[in-house]
């Protein structure tokens, strides 16, 4: 069997895994089960990778297509996905979804695994917005799982706005194949790329418009965002780490696919890049205003992915270093926002609420999770030495270097009020009083490991990014600037 | 042949029009359905000299989705959900129709502008799309209940699946199936959250979904 | 000038009474009753002319020039009007302004003679007559304007002449939506059902009827005659936009005409028939509605 062949693995296992969920009769079995299958995606993954590091881009026939910009995405999915697993046991240890409930979590959640994957794998510009589309609709019905009020209105809102979001990237999609049209098989992303040249540049402009509304809504850029935090706070922690950590990426992942596409179209005019640095700043700019005023910590998360999204926008946007940076990025991000979207969800189990201002010393409490949240909040402020800290650091950098002043002094301002803003609330949870005395919480090995994890990598690859990832992600930044990897 | 296509078109803009007027919320579903219909025809319409059985599968296919399916859902969620038969706008009826003559007129202009990679079978086929997504964002943001903002989503399908025809006359079948596929699915999940949110708030009114916010 | 015109303005001033007689036969007949007979409106007429007035010590001078005013003004749209192929005694570029504008003077006169007795129902009536024309006049002029871009010209005898077949089926959606436009005006301006009931007897949901509710014999029979008119000058209006015979044989455009007039008056009692008047707060929506079919009509033979 060839390696190309993994890639059909990669979809079918979590496919066909979902489709078998029915026959499972335990909720710790489903749960169990969701993991195996995630577990044995991961592995397929894996081997697809490294074949893809090691020997250059596999494809099969037009449709599936796996180069080392989305082989990158691919690890850190993977990586999200496996670490939320795991957590999914432990969070729905004491809670009793019912064996229906927990049929319907386990076998969405491996749906969205498979459409996500979809998203990335496929060669097709029109099959990846179907894995966009998919993943929105399969979600969808995660974020009701409790069932209460509040999670039906964040479904609704997320529901429709992400809906009307990816539909206009859809009208993106078809304005990029019509501006195509001359390449043959419009929709074919490697030979849009060869056949460059040919491509119309009005209409490619005004689709990637329509690509970056769209997509730039199903991955929470500001001012499209406005469904991300109800969704992001009122999903169980599990299904907002996924959210957190790797949807949104997924969506500005095929954004970025129509960066280079974009560019070597119009002769490098830095056109789409202007437009991935405007949309970035807003974001950042946004979600530090909405990040002072905030006192739910799930939606404390929730603005931090809006911000930091909008970082990574802005380092792709600012090219060359910019656009490693932003990469490396995207895999700091996710780590990080996971873990804290974990603690979240325990400490607000175990506190029976997500208000910061009742949830105070969780330290003495809740020592393994609120150290995590802590410490991840730390690290999306941009605290040294964890790693978000030396990618922000080189986007930094990269603006000084392209001269981008302007953006720069806004990153920075932005930066700096978050940084202010997120330590005031998380100085309050870690060692403020408690609105009433919480019983000290033990944690249990995995427990333990789902903090320490995270974290150690977080400080690992802020002191010491090692040479394979470094290779890695220098090629995935590659592909972003339109050379064939 | 033109000419018939050409009067396929008006009525997609006069049941963009009467959704955008009236008042009843059957009345709209059905307006949607035939709008559906009358949607499936243009396909085959516009390729009659060499019709391939993949067209007509996909005509009927979209046609049978669209007028079949989608309200059936609607009527059962309505009913299950007990909606009130009147639908409430936040923007008055008249306001909306003329609402929908500005924004025919901006889609008439926008489309004049847009020089075209391919030729279109008629030159009306840009504005009526772009008039048909208008039309679908404003109901969904300017109607109270959450069936209503179904239908506006379901509209602006439509006006996107026009706006496909225009542009590229052969998406793959692949893409094709997975579009509509994707908004049945986007109709069905609809359905099933107007469902728990009639369970949970006796009603579906979206102006009342509003707890959370900042 | 086309002396030939003075015959169809004779015809009009003739025949307009008996387009009633139709539309209640016809309703009579949809309601399996015999009806009243076809000329009733012409016996209704004459009674009424031969009764003296009684006048209302509150009305001024305004409400007795009313209706005669009125009926002036409608019969000052007849020499314009064309009949199907057949040109009127006059026209020039622009002319279709100029009747608008006469029936415009006619209600005005209406509202006013209505307004004049200080009741507090005709004023009612007279506020929805006002507000439900206004919405109707775009509808009208647009639906006319469209018609006229695709003749090329804005006088009506040139647009009703040169409406050929062949080019109404050129732009067959644009002057089907025109023609839909018309329809709902001619409804709307001559109180037929769906927006008046000219049936009714509770002042509450009248609009025409309750504003010549004081006026009395001949000023009563004047105003019969002179809506008789006007339903005739606005089915003209439809009839020409929406049946495009055109030969060179005089007999057979007239011909096609007349039985386009009947068939529009059969039309109107069937639609009375088979429709509800609509609540008092629908009314602008299906006359704004109308008025987009015009803007529709007008963007398709705009392109």
């Amino acid at each position: 069997m060839e390696t190309r062949h993994c890639l059909g693995l990669i979809l079918a296992t979590p496919a066909v895994g979902a489709a078998l969920c029915p026959f499972m009769r335990t909720q710790a079995g489903l749960l169990a089960w969701a993991l195996g299958v995630v577990a044995a995606t991961a592995v397929a993954s894996g081997v697809c990778i490294h074949a893809v590091f090691a020997a250059g881009p596999l494809r099969v026939g037009e449709l599936l297509h796996l180069d080392s910009l989305s082989a990158y995405h691919l690890g850190v999915m993977m990586v999200v996905y496996l670490l939320s697993s795991v957590y999914s046991i432990v969070y729905f240890h004491d809670a009793d979804l019912g064996r229906r409930d927990a049929t319907r979590y386990t076998a969405l959640w491996l749906g969205a695994l498979a459409s996500m994957a979809l998203a990335l794998l496929s060669n097709n510009l029109g099959l990846m917005w179907v894995g966009i589309e998919a993943t929105t609709l399969l979600t969808a019905l995660l974020i009701t799982v409790h069932r209460t009020p509040a999670s039906l209105e964040a479904m609704w809102k997320y529901l429709l706005i992400c809906s009307v979001g990816v539909a206009f990237a859809f009208m993106g999609t078809l304005l990029v194949a019509a501006a195509g049209s001359k390449a043959g098989e419009a929709l074919v992303w490697t030979r849009l790329r060869d056949a460059v040249a040919t491509l119309d540049v009005a209409t490619l402009k005004l689709g990637f418009l329509f690509l970056l509304v769209g997509y730039g809504t199903k991955a929470g850029l500001a001012p499209m965002h406005s469904w991300l935090p109800d969704a992001h706070s009122q999903a169980p922690a599990p299904v907002s780490a996924i959210f957190s950590g790797f949807m949104l990426n997924s969506a500005l992942y095929c954004i970025l696919r129509y960066v280079p596409l974009v560019e070597s179209a119009t002769g490098g005019s830095g056109w789409s890049h202007r437009l991935l640095v405007a949309f970035g700043l807003i974001s950042i700019v946004v979600a530090a205003a909405f990040i002072a005023v905030q006192h739910d910590v799930k939606r404390l998360l929730a603005y931090h992915s809006v911000e930091h999204l909008g970082i990574i926008a802005l380092g792709v946007g600012l090219g060359g270093l910019g656009a490693f940076a932003a990469l490396f990025h995207t895999l700091n991000h996710s780590v990080c926002k996971t873990m804290g979207f974990f603690c979240a969800g325990r400490l607000g189990q175990i506190y029976g609420t997500h208000d910061m201002r009742r949830m105070g010393g969780t330290l003495r409490s809740a020592p393994v999770w609120g150290t995590g949240l802590l410490a991840s909040i730390l690290a999306l402020i941009g605290v040294a030495p964890f790693a978000i800290f030396m990618s922000e650091l080189l986007i930094v950098k990269a603006a000084i270097d392209g001269g981008s002043i302007l953006a720069l002094v806004a990153f920075l301002a932005a930066g700096a009020a978050v940084f202010v803003a997120a330590l005031r609330h998380a100085i309050a949870v870690a060692w403020g009083r408690p609105a009433r005395e919480t019983a000290f919480v033990p944690a249990g090995l995995l427990e333990v490991t789902l903090v320490v994890l995270p974290l150690g990598a977080l400080l690992l690859l802020g002191l010491w990014l090692p040479g394979p990832l470094q290779r890695a992600i220098e090629e995935a930044a590659a592909v972003l600037a339109g050379g064939t990897p | 042949m033109t000419n018939l296509i050409e009067v396929v078109l008006v009525l997609v803009v006069l049941t963009d029009f009467f959704l955008l007027g009236s008042s009843r919320l059957a009345a709209c579903i059905r307006i949607v359905a035939i709008q559906g219909v009358v949607l499936g025809t243009l396909p085959v319409l516009g390729h009659l000299d060499n019709l391939t059985l993949r067209l007509v599968f996909l005509a009927v296919g979209s046609a049978a989705l669209k007028a079949v399916v989608f309200p059936i859902l609607l009527f059962r969620a309505m009913r299950e959900a007990n909606v009130r038969h009147e639908i409430e706008p936040f923007v008055g009826f008249i306001a909306s129709i003329l609402i929908g003559l500005g924004s025919l007129a901006v889609s008439v202009w926008v489309a004049s502008r847009i020089t075209l990679p391919r030729p279109v079978v008629s030159s009306l086929v840009l504005p009526v799309a772009l008039f048909t997504i208008l039309a679908g964002l404003f109901v969904i943001v300017s109607r109270r209940k959450a069936l209503t903002q179904v239908l506006g989503y379901i509209v602006l399908e439509n006006g996107i699946y026009v706006f496909g025809m225009v542009l590229v006359g052969e998406i793959p079948m692949l893409v094709e199936l997975g579009a509509l596929l994707d908004a049945f699915v986007a109709v069905l999940v609809m359905g099933i959250a107007i469902d728990h949110i009639s369970r949970s708030y006796d009603h579906i009114d979206v102006d009342e979904l509003d707890t959370l916010r900042g | 000038m086309n002396p030939w015109g003075f015959v169809q303005v004779a015809l009009a001033l003739l025949l307009s009474p008996l387009l009633i007689g139709v539309i209640n036969r016809t309703k009579a007949f949809v309601a399996g009753r015999r009806g009243t007979p076809l000329l009733q409106l012409y016996h209704d007429a004459a009674k009424l002319l031969r009764k003296g007035a009684v006048y209302s010590r509150t009305t001024t001078w305004v409400f007795r020039a009313g209706p005669i005013v009125a009926l002036a003004a409608t019969l000052g749209t007849l020499p314009f009007l064309p009949a199907g192929g057949l040109r009127a005694v006059l026209w020039f570029d622009g002319d279709l302004l100029v009747v608008i504008a006469l029936l415009g003077v006619a209600r005005f006169l209406t509202v006013l003679a209505a307004l004049d007795t200080g009741s507090s129902f005709e004023g009612m009536g007279a506020s929805r007559e006002v507000t439900f024309s206004a919405l109707a006049e775009p509808a009208l002029l647009l639906g006319l304007a469209a018609m006229g871009r695709e003749v090329g010209s804005l006088s009506l005898s040139d647009m009703s002449s040169g409406l050929t077949a062949a080019k109404w089926f050129q732009a067959a959606p644009a002057m089907m939506l025109a023609a839909a436009a018309l329809l709902v005006v001619f409804l709307a301006e001559n109180a037929r059902v769906p927006v008046d009931d000219p049936n009714t007897h509770l002042e509450l949901t009248m609009i025409h009827e309750v504003m010549v509710l004081d006026h009395g014999g001949p000023d009563f029979g004047v105003i019969l005659y002179g809506s008789a008119l006007k339903l005739w000058v606005l089915g003209t209006l439809l009839v020409n936009a929406s049946l495009p015979v055109r030969t060179s044989s005089v007999a057979i455009d007239a011909a096609a005409f007349l039985a386009g007039m009947l068939a529009l008056a059969v039309l109107t009692g069937l639609i009375e028939s088979a429709m509800a008047r609509l609540r008092l707060a629908h009314i602008p929506q299906l006359l704004v509605g109308a008025t987009a079919l015009s803007v529709l009509a007008i963007i398709l033979v705009l392109r």
